[in-house]
């Protein structure tokens, strides 16, 4: 496994100087290959401070945390026991604004920051730009433009590639496609699922999207109130588990597969995961 | 009634760059309007042109039959408020209440009547237990909510919603377009900018934006079904229209089949 939880605790100070509980009891396996997670749950459940736990960002007030082999935790990380940069490398988290983190004058120089950041030589980290840039779907026109000049989507993949180039085994987005339009969510969730599958890397997205979750994850984690209340299957949690409680929605596909299935008096074959499976199902019932 | 007039409005932030051209839009009053369009398309900056955020380089705005300009700005700003996208980029005050109190310090309203407002909005969007707590303390939706207060404090008969549920959970999305609906009801002007399909149903027209200009203005209805435009302008068509536009393609939907889809798509 590359990254373990064990019984993990955070509490944060409040401006009243109460502290307020952000996980508790968090235990959580997640494999370095493979994965495609979702992590969804309400506004302030905890799921960026889970997140921000899985690359080192932040340390566990108690319980472990285990990531690549180094344990952190707070008398490690106190002592200095343990090296955090490399921690940073493995796993790549892309923050929800990542456009307010391009500072550079060309987009080049903004995606070999961090490569070089973590010691890899220039010639190399431009190698990889050029690289990166295609696999977000930009062409390498792009690395000699300035990032302020470029639209929404392109700012997100711009700094996902900055992400990639690090090459990291665990990529973590916060929130990627709030706020994009269709066409460019879809295709930034496409890009997301071709790295993992080419690259055979685990990604995990945060999202209020359930239509994300059910079209694209493997496994689902729910957060709520600061506790994981749900790690498992997504088709399992919208059709067996009650999700009003957890104040999520049922997928827009979902939804109209149960109406269409009560309504017209039908049965299809396997939940359809996605539009194409929903037409082939529909026309072998309906004929 | 028009409340809202654009007469050949356009703008540009460089030269030659035209970012909105020519655009000419009447909004009536008591109506539910959805702007519709892809990113980059100019939505957000008719927005920000309605509230006088910006000024056209070329056209008119007229609002509640004030021509806005420098002279009139602070007039039409009683007329028309904003909810924007990111709810933590719309918080000035130290409690919420000062939040909402922000808006009636700009319109001189007198502290008695001040005081009540205040009260009377917060109440209204559920929010009266936070007026002494610190905005940033709340949830993305509890923000909004306070947003939403502190322009229906002002009393402004035209709302815009600027993709204002776009960030927010479920939860959150849910209770804002009730807030609309009912807003709507009460004779409020609305103006939703949204990528969201189903959110755009519930409106009695929409304005499809395309790098810059208007590709489409017709009701819901006739938006939502227009594939050639949706497609043009990056945007999805509602699923069950999908669905049926599917079947009709294949030739197996029968007339029942038809009927149902069209109907679910379109239910508010």
């Amino acid at each position: 496994m590359a990254i373990k939880f064990k019984k993990v605790d955070f509490k944060y100070q409040g401006n009243d100087n109460k502290a307020y509980l952000a996980l508790s009891n968090i235990t959580l396996n997640i494999k370095a290959e493979g994965e495609f997670i979702t992590l969804i749950g309400e506004t302030g459940s905890g799921k960026t401070t889970l997140v921000q736990h899985m690359n080192a960002l932040l340390t566990p007030l108690s319980g472990d945390v285990e990531i690549f082999g180094v344990k952190i935790n707070r008398e490690n990380v106190k002592k200095k026991r343990v090296k955090l940069n490399p921690i940073r490398q493995q796993v790549g988290l892309v923050f929800q604004f990542p456009e307010y983190q391009l500072f550079e004058e060309t987009i080049l120089k903004d995606i070999i920051f961090g490569p070089k950041n973590f010691g890899v030589d220039e010639k190399t980290a431009i190698e990889r730009a050029k690289n990166v840039i295609k696999v977000v779907g930009l062409d390498e026109s792009y690395l000699s433009r300035s990032p302020f000049n470029l639209s929404g989507g392109e700012k997100k993949r711009v700094s996902i590639a900055g992400i990639l180039a690090m090459e990291p085994d665990i990529l973590i987005l916060d929130e990627p496609t709030s706020g994009l339009d269709p066409l460019g969510r879809n295709a930034l969730l496409d890009v997301f699922y071709n790295i993992h599958t080419k690259l055979n890397k685990t990604i995990i997205i945060i999202t209020h999207d359930m239509n994300t979750v059910y079209e694209y994850a493997k496994r689902v984690l729910v957060m709520r109130d600061s506790y994981l209340v749900y790690d498992g299957d997504p088709i399992e949690l919208f059709t067996k588990k009650n999700i009003e409680n957890w104040n999520l929605d049922v997928p827009d596909l979902l939804h109209l597969i149960n109406q269409i299935e009560t309504d017209l008096n039908l049965k299809l074959p396997k939940k359809p995961r996605n539009e194409t499976e929903l037409f082939t199902q529909l026309k072998a019932v309906l004929k | 009634m028009d409340i809202i007039q654009m007469k050949n409005v356009s703008f540009e932030y460089q030269q030659d760059q035209p970012v909105l051209e020519n655009i000419n839009l009447n909004i009536k009053k008591g109506e539910w309007l959805t702007i519709l369009g892809h990113n980059g398309s100019g939505k957000s900056t008719l927005s920000k042109l309605l509230i006088g955020l910006l000024k056209p380089n070329q056209g008119e705005i007229i609002v509640d039959n004030i021509l806005l300009s420098r002279e009139t700005i602070q007039d039409v700003r009683k007329h028309i408020g904003i909810v924007f996208q990111n709810p933590d980029n719309q918080f000035v005050g130290v409690t919420v209440r000062d939040d909402i109190a922000f808006g009636l310090e700009n319109l001189q309203v007198p502290r008695n009547e001040m005081v009540e407002r205040i009260e009377k909005y917060a109440h209204k969007v559920n929010m009266a237990e936070f007026l002494n707590k610190e905005p940033h303390n709340l949830s993305g939706g509890q923000k909004q909510r306070v947003a939403i207060a502190g322009i229906l404090a002002m009393q402004t008969d035209i709302i815009i919603f600027d993709e204002a549920t776009s960030m927010l959970d479920p939860k959150g999305r849910k209770m804002i377009l009730e807030y609309m609906k009912q807003l709507n009801a009460e004779g409020v002007t609305i103006i939703t900018i949204t990528h969201d399909m189903k959110e755009s149903v519930l409106s009695d027209r929409i304005v499809v934006l395309k790098n810059g200009k208007i590709l489409k203005i017709d009701t819901a209805t006739n938006v939502l079904k227009d594939q050639e435009t949706l497609e043009k302008s990056n945007l999805e068509m509602l699923l069950p229209l999908k669905v049926l536009r599917y079947l009709e393609r294949e030739n197996i939907a029968d007339e029942k089949v038809r009927s149902y889809l069209w109907q679910l798509s379109l239910k508010r």
